[in-house]
């Protein structure tokens, strides 16, 4: 395609204008002026009266000024219609059959591709907002759980320290009233204890004191009457 | 001998190209015609060149030009005057503008300097070609009497005004638009190459004689040469937009 398109610009370039084809004004002045000569001198040699008087005929000057002339510039030329015509039905043809068909097909291939292209870029995104709102989600209910894990994990601490407080305090008062008790009981025991032995000492000191003929009953009203007389005084 | 356009052939040869190939004969070949051919080959190249690539995401080099043409072409012409619909006339119109473009295009090219549609060869047959198509496609689509009448009897307009908006639809529908599109594409392309052959002869001319007073139409020269590619693209663009405009006129009368 290329070396008939170089070998057929190669040919226009030297198709010269007209001048150069011997097709000339002057190339066309000489050859009219010739064929004017024809039948003057004797073959080979020409007379110079004979030029004079072929150039000077009205009919050689109107035929040598037809040189001049060219065909009207507005009138197409009939060759120039049939190769111009050829040229332009066989490009049609081609165009027609071939070019354009795939430079349009492939135009639109590109255009469907490009279009499928950004469809799977539409799905994908679609996908990945799905998945993102999914995870969003997630991450929603998992901070809704942690939230509540932690809001229940607070209660039960709440109520835990309230219930070992609760416990605490129970313990330390069941602890003080037994050690009240037994603060109470070995008061009584110590108070008994002491009475026996203020008891014993004092039947023994009176005795001895009074040898007297008090009985056993009235010596012991009288030292349990001291005895409360003792710890009356002694609150 | 003159090769690659360097020298200036006399005004009246500007546009006139001897035959290369087959003198004489009806299918005789000249720059011109090797110029459409050459236009051929290269929307040829790059559009099968470019259809034969493996897909890239992002197009370059013909397969860019291929698809951004095409892409032109569907966005700026079809949906613009025809709509939906229109898409099926795409290889057509897209042909059209490719090759009116290549063909437009040599014009600035160095070595060929020569617009092939600055001969009417071509600018007529596309015109002509363009005639009969939206003519087929109207008559397709509204039947023969309801596009004539829709033609010639634009709906909405006063009935009064059929007087004068009668006549004048029908030379500018069925007479002048093919014309009017052909010659709107070889005036240009014409007047672009007459333009470029003034300045550079001037150039020439003035270099000759005194170097410095060569800047000015030398200047003008490439500043005409680069508006000159905008001419080509444009006029390839007006005509493939114009055909399309009358093909969306055949299809839609109340528009």
């Amino acid at each position: 395609m290329v070396a008939s398109l170089v070998s057929l610009m190669s040919i226009v370039a030297f198709a010269g204008p007209a001048s150069a084809a011997g097709e000339s004004v002057g190339s066309c002045v000489a050859e009219k002026f010739e064929q004017s000569l024809e039948g003057y001198g004797d073959g080979d040699h020409i007379s110079h009266e004979d030029l004079h008087e072929v150039a000077k005929d009205k009919k050689v000057q109107e035929k040598l000024e037809g040189c001049l002339d060219a065909p009207s510039p507005i009138l197409p030329e009939l060759t120039e219609i049939i190769w111009g015509g050829s040229a332009f039905l066989i490009l049609l043809v081609i165009m027609v059959k071939k070019g354009f068909p795939a430079v349009k097909g492939a135009m639109d291939a590109r255009s469907e591709r490009i279009r499928a292209d950004l469809d799977a870029a539409e799905q994908a995104k679609t996908d990945a907002q799905a998945v993102q709102s999914d995870y969003e989600a997630q991450l929603a209910d998992a901070k809704t759980e942690s939230a509540r894990i932690i809001e229940e994990a607070r209660v039960t601490a709440d109520q835990l320290r309230a219930d070992l407080s609760t416990q605490a305090e129970s313990s330390i008062a069941e602890m003080r009233e037994k050690a009240a008790a037994d603060v109470e009981a070995q008061k009584a025991q110590a108070i008994a204890d002491l009475r026996a032995e203020v008891a014993g000492i004092a039947l023994g000191a009176a005795e001895r004191v009074v040898q007297s003929n008090l009985d056993a009953e009235a010596q012991t009203r009288l030292i349990d009457a001291y005895i409360d007389e003792v710890t009356g005084s002694n609150g | 001998m003159n090769i690659l356009a360097l020298e200036f052939p006399p005004i009246s040869h500007l546009f006139q190209w001897p035959d290369i190939l087959f003198d004489g004969t009806w299918y005789a070949l000249n720059k011109t015609s090797l110029i459409y051919l050459t236009a051929v080959v290269i929307t040829s190249a790059i559009f099968l060149s470019a259809g034969r690539k493996k897909t890239s995401l992002v197009p370059v080099g013909v397969q860019h030009v291929a698809e951004a043409g095409v892409n032109f072409i569907e966005e700026s012409v079809v949906m613009e005057t025809i709509g939906p619909e229109g898409k099926k006339y795409m290889p057509f119109l897209t042909t059209m503008f490719f090759f009116i473009l290549f063909s437009n295009i040599f014009e600035v090219i160095p070595g060929i300097q020569f617009p092939a549609n600055s001969r009417m060869a071509i600018p007529i047959t596309l015109a002509l070609v363009v005639w009969l198509i939206y003519n087929f496609v109207g008559i397709r689509s509204q039947g023969l009497f309801g596009y004539f009448k829709n033609s010639l009897f634009p709906p909405g307009v006063p009935k009064a005004l059929y007087l004068i908006v009668t006549p004048i639809e029908l030379v500018s529908t069925f007479v002048v638009r093919p014309f009017s599109l052909a010659i709107r594409l070889w005036a240009n392309m014409v007047a672009g190459h007459l333009l470029l052959v003034t300045f550079a002869i001037l150039t020439a001319a003035l270099w000759d004689a005194t170097y410095v007073g060569a800047v000015a139409p030398f200047a003008m020269l490439v500043l005409m040469t680069g508006f000159e590619i905008l001419v080509s693209v444009l006029q390839a663009f007006i005509f493939t937009i114009l055909t399309a405009v009358y093909i969306g006129g055949s299809l839609h009368p109340a528009h």
